[in-house]
């Protein structure tokens, strides 16, 4: 059984303040309903007006998923009772969205964009006293409301959970590079799902926050579906909540009338014309898209797809910074090794993106010098990267400090004499052929030295003393 | 007796406020020691605005509406808040929710609506006194004429919508009331121009409109339209209309015959498009944020459909239900959309117009002020159909003045011109004619 | 558009979807006089609206936009309700 699903995204759009009046969008450390003002709270008397960053945004969004825009766009109340609506109509577009007919690639396979209009954010809804079915009352935080969202709809192209999942993390990564979007505020990305299975009935999942929970409630949705399917059950249309808790999806109830927004245009804005002047502005300074961004890496860096790929789709910071790394230090490839192989990981661990932490380019590519200099082994980088992830602190002074850079010769050869002198079993055997014993015997110069050596150096020495030392 | 005691007087005499304020403020301007009535959907800080409804009990608008404030600014003090039809739904100033104000000619009559109480003030205040008033179908220009008073409705976006309480967004119009055009054309004078909180106010400067009001109608060009004196409106109007048409043409203007073939089909595009918008503004009043509350009871549906059926008069629940209705799918495209083109057709009538002529005058209103018995014997399609003159020149948004042009059976009435966008000017010049040959 | 008929059920649904309740008298009542209004809108039929655009507003402005400048409102915006809780509007239950 083949699934079909189609996804409608809203994206909190990065301005500075709400779509149509001046409050802030930023909520961090607001007390609930402070960030408001009569109009974002529908007072009577209060009227709209829109921000001009918000529709530059969905231009250059639509621009970047290919859409084409209309002339001439307007908003339209979409009309619908509910208590996170400060005026029981949301400003939307509905008959003019501001672009349509898009598509992003994945590999070759091409998922089409059907509209990307821009509309406001609702309130946020805090159940009191259980669930949205239990709750005997709400808190209702207006602080979010009117915050300008993107909605952009999809075809019903996406045939799994694993395609939804990796055009979501594509999309995200385009928001990302485009600037409209701030990927570490929760709840930027939201998402309802159309799901269906082999032409069945379409059901609507809503309201799903979070990449792993679409993940989650697609799964839940498709295999609920094809169960149903195989007990001969017919799946009928509804609406159904997923909840992030227990990953399940459950019906809600609905009116017929519900469906029946009585669209009219928003009659206290005015039309916006996209004047060529002010799109093609707007264009020629559109940052690079992240498919241009890979191809320019493989080509200007020497460097593979697969970690070109990795580097890009990562995020925008993390191509910043690597690009900024290569104007500091000499070889791209090294550097792309070191990021994807060791400081990801490393970030990863200590759950930092790269924009968060302390990581510049300056003190990473330091970290690599030290290696060329010989002043510390790749084994004891390896080692330092941890703590210079978390602490951002210059790798030269780390090494200063904790004695971390390679042992003169002649201490070496000290540690080596001692490790020959306390090992006559691993030497007997690597002089009666089992050249394998010298790795052993390395690895104990190494764990005595805290990595202080260079490999290569420990191994010439120990060969060396090993053949001239007497049977 | 101070100020405000009148206004007590006058409240109690023929219930003209919803509210009254404690003192009157003021300060120096062009409107210095005059006192401005602000109609109930006009928010002013602090003062309870309820636009007539009971669902609006007790709101506070936390800000002053920009023509308030202008008035302010200007040295005016906020005298209180007049009466109205609920949300300014209705011609003869019945359907309210705090009292039906009384027409000073004659108590038993109606003052027309949805401004009633400014013009009931305007007609019996015996002090400086200008007052605010808002149309989206004809409210200004209606009881300016059944009081005797002189009421200019603005050109569409003239003055600043930030502080009204919405009828109609793409309709509604803040105009103003006064005992002499030029009292009228100070207080226009005052609220009119551009304002950064309404996207949809004209970005031309305001004039000096009083400067028009010299008496004079040399070298206007006066259309008559034959539409607005047909079956429907009664002789004794039409002749007193005619009666100062013809003092236009002795002080100088010349008369000519147009034709307005829309005009027709304004009423049924002017109540689509008023009630699809309207029924859309109201929905916000729902018993949580502001307003008339109630204990919080059953899920929201519930709790929302206990409020509004409590808070709206019939009017207002008649008006959201056919506002609903005009909007839905199925019938959108029939009825909103339709009308919407029509308005098209409607503003093309008066643009054709005013290429010949520079004045339209017709009768504000078909009848003098009628009788609450009467009015209580009609249904509510005639009540609608009373807007028949001034509906179209609201869908158009071209300005209008209602300007008294004699008396029949005793009571006022009013004589109606109407100008091109913007030509304010020209309206209040050709008013102060008709109204200094009086 | 002529067609369309106005009776009791239709304005029940539509009531419900305003969140209005109607008694059966008022429902009769409503529906006796939507019916005489709706049939006098029909007259719109008569108007050929072939190719005319509608007019949203009776001037039509454009491109009247905001900076996108943030700026704080001084007020209390739970001043004018009773149903308030820890800084919090409290609404009615959603099912
Ligand atoms: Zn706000």
């Amino acid at each position: 059984m083949k699934a079909t699903i189609g996804l409608e995204i809203h994206v909190h759009l990065l301005t500075d303040s709400k779509l149509f009046c001046s409050c802030r969008t930023s909520l961090m450390g607001k007390e609930p309903n402070e960030n408001t003002c009569p109009i974002c709270l529908g007072f009577p008397g209060s009227k709209p007006k829109a921000n001009k960053r918000a529709i530059d945004h969905g231009i250059v969004l639509a621009k970047a998923l290919s859409c084409s825009l209309v002339p001439e766009i307007r908003f339209s109340r979409k009309n619908y009772f509910y208590p996170d609506m400060p005026k029981n109509f949301q400003i939307t577009q509905y008959e003019v969205p501001l672009a349509m007919n898009g598509y992003v690639m994945l590999g070759n396979r091409k998922i089409r964009i059907r509209r990307v209009h821009l509309e406001e954010d609702p309130a946020k809804l805090i159940h009191v006293g259980g669930d949205i079915t239990t709750a005997r009352y709400n808190h209702i935080d207006y602080n979010r409301a009117g915050i300008p969202l993107v909605e952009i709809v999809t075809e019903p192209d996406l045939e799994d959970t694993k395609e939804a999942r990796l055009f979501l993390e594509k999309l995200s990564v385009i928001l990302d590079h485009l600037g409209v979007y701030d990927p570490t505020t929760e709840g930027a990305i939201r998402v309802d799902a159309n799901v269906s299975i082999d032409g069945g009935q379409r059901v609507e999942v809503k309201n799903i926050t979070g990449f792993r929970n679409v993940e989650k409630a697609l799964n839940y949705e498709v295999v609920r579906q094809k169960s149903m399917a195989n007990m001969g059950i017919d799946v009928s249309r509804e609406t159904r909540h997923f909840d992030a808790e227990s990953g399940t999806t459950s019906s809600l109830r609905k009116k017929e009338t519900e469906d029946d927004y009585g669209y009219i245009i928003e009659p206290d804005l005015v039309k916006i014309k996209l004047h060529s002047e002010w799109v093609d502005k707007l264009t020629e300074s559109m940052p690079e898209l992240p498919d241009h961004r890979i191809e320019r890496f493989i080509e200007q860096y020497s460097i593979g797809r697969f970690q070109a790929g990795i580097i890009v789709n990562t995020g925008l910071q993390l191509s910043l910074f690597y690009e900024e790394c290569c104007n500091l230090y000499k070889d791209p490839k090294i550097v792309v090794n070191w990021i994807v192989t060791y400081l990801l990981k490393s970030l990863n661990y200590e759950r930092l993106n790269i924009k968060e932490s302390k990581v510049k380019p300056e003190t990473f590519v330091e970290l690599l010098k030290l290696i060329d200099e010989g002043v510390i082994s790749e084994r004891t980088a390896k080692e330092l990267i941890k703590e210079y992830t978390v602490s951002g602190e210059s790798p030269r002074k780390i090494v200063k400090e904790k004695n971390l850079s390679l042992m003169s010769e002649d201490e070496l050869h000290k540690v080596v004499s001692e490790v020959i002198e306390e090992n006559p079993k691993a030497v007997n055997d690597y002089q009666s052929g089992h050249v394998k014993a010298a790795e052993y015997l390395i690895g104990q110069v190494l764990r005595k030295t805290r990595a202080r050596a260079a490999v290569d150096t420990v191994r010439k020495l120990i060969t060396d003393m090993m053949e001239s030392k007497p049977r | 007796m101070t100020t405000i005691e009148k206004a007590h007087l006058i409240n109690e005499k023929y219930k003209a406020f919803n509210f009254i304020a404690e003192a009157l403020e003021g300060g120096e301007g062009l409107l210095s020691g005059v006192a401005v009535s602000v109609k109930d959907n006009v928010c002013v800080n602090g003062m309870q605005s309820t636009a007539g409804s009971k669902i609006l009990e007790g709101y506070i608008p936390p800000f002053d509406a920009t023509v308030v404030a202008k008035c302010r600014a200007e040295g005016a003090g906020i005298l209180g808040k007049t009466t109205q039809d609920e949300f300014g739904f209705g011609t003869f100033n019945v359907n309210t929710g705090y009292g039906v104000p009384l027409n000073p000619h004659d108590p038993e009559r109606s003052t027309g609506g949805s401004s009633g109480g400014a013009a009931v003030v305007t007609a019996v205040a015996d002090f400086p006194h200008l007052a605010i008033a808002e149309s989206t179908g004809g409210s200004i220009s209606c009881p300016a004429s059944f009081c005797g008073v002189v009421g200019i409705t603005p050109t569409y976006g003239r003055t600043s919508r930030w502080g009204l309480i919405d009828y109609a967004n793409s309709l509604d119009k803040i105009g103003c009331m006064g005992k002499t055009v030029r009292e009228a054309a100070l207080l226009l004078t005052v609220i009119s121009g551009p304002d950064k909180y309404d996207s949809t106010v004209l970005h031309e400067p305001t004039q000096d409109y009083t400067s028009y009001a010299d008496g004079c109608a040399e070298g206007l060009k006066i259309g008559v339209p034959e539409e607005y004196f047909g079956e429907g409106v009664d002789t004794g109007v039409t002749e007193k209309v005619w009666t100062g048409i013809k003092t236009l043409e002795s002080e100088g203007a010349t008369v000519t015959e147009v034709s307005m073939p829309f005009t027709k089909h304004s009423l049924s595009s002017y109540y689509i498009i008023a009630m699809a918008e309207a029924s859309t503004n109201l929905a916000k009043l729902c018993g949580l944020r502001y307003g008339l509350h109630m204990p919080l009871e059953g899920n929201f549906d519930e709790y929302f459909s206990e409020v509004r059926t409590l808070g709206f008069g019939e009017e207002a629940k008649r008006r959201i239900i056919l506002g609903t209705f005009t909007r839905m799918a199925g019938y959108r495209d029939a009825y909103y959309l339709k009308a919407l083109k029509v308005r098209t057709k409607v503003i093309e009538d008066f643009k054709r117009a005013f290429k010949h002529v520079d004045v339209l005058a017709a009768p504000t209103m078909p009848v003098v002020a009628p009788k609450f018995s009467e009015i209580a014997e009609l249904e509510p399609i005639q009540h609608y159909m009373m807007d028949i003159l001034t509906v179209a020149p609201n869908l158009a948004g071209v300005p209008m003045i209602s300007v008294p042009c004699g008396e029949h059976l005793g009571m006022p009435v009013g004589l109606h011109l109407m100008t091109d966008h913007l030509e304010e000017g020209k309206l209040v010049k050709a008013a102060s004619a008709v109204e200094g040959a009086r | 558009m002529s067609s369309t008929v106005i009776d009791r059920d239709l304005v029940r649904r539509v009531a419900e979807a305003a969140h209005i309740k109607l008694t059966d008298e008022e429902l009769d009542k409503y529906a006796h006089q939507m019916k005489a209004i709706v049939e006098a809108f029909t007259e719109l039929d008569q108007v050929d609206t072939e190719g005319v655009e509608p007019s949203f507003h009776p001037i039509e402005l454009e491109n009247v936009l905001r900076e996108d400048e943030p700026r704080d409102w001084a007020w209390n915006p739970l001043g004018n309700t009773v149903h308030k809780e820890n800084k919090y509007f409290k609404g009615p239950r959603i099912t």
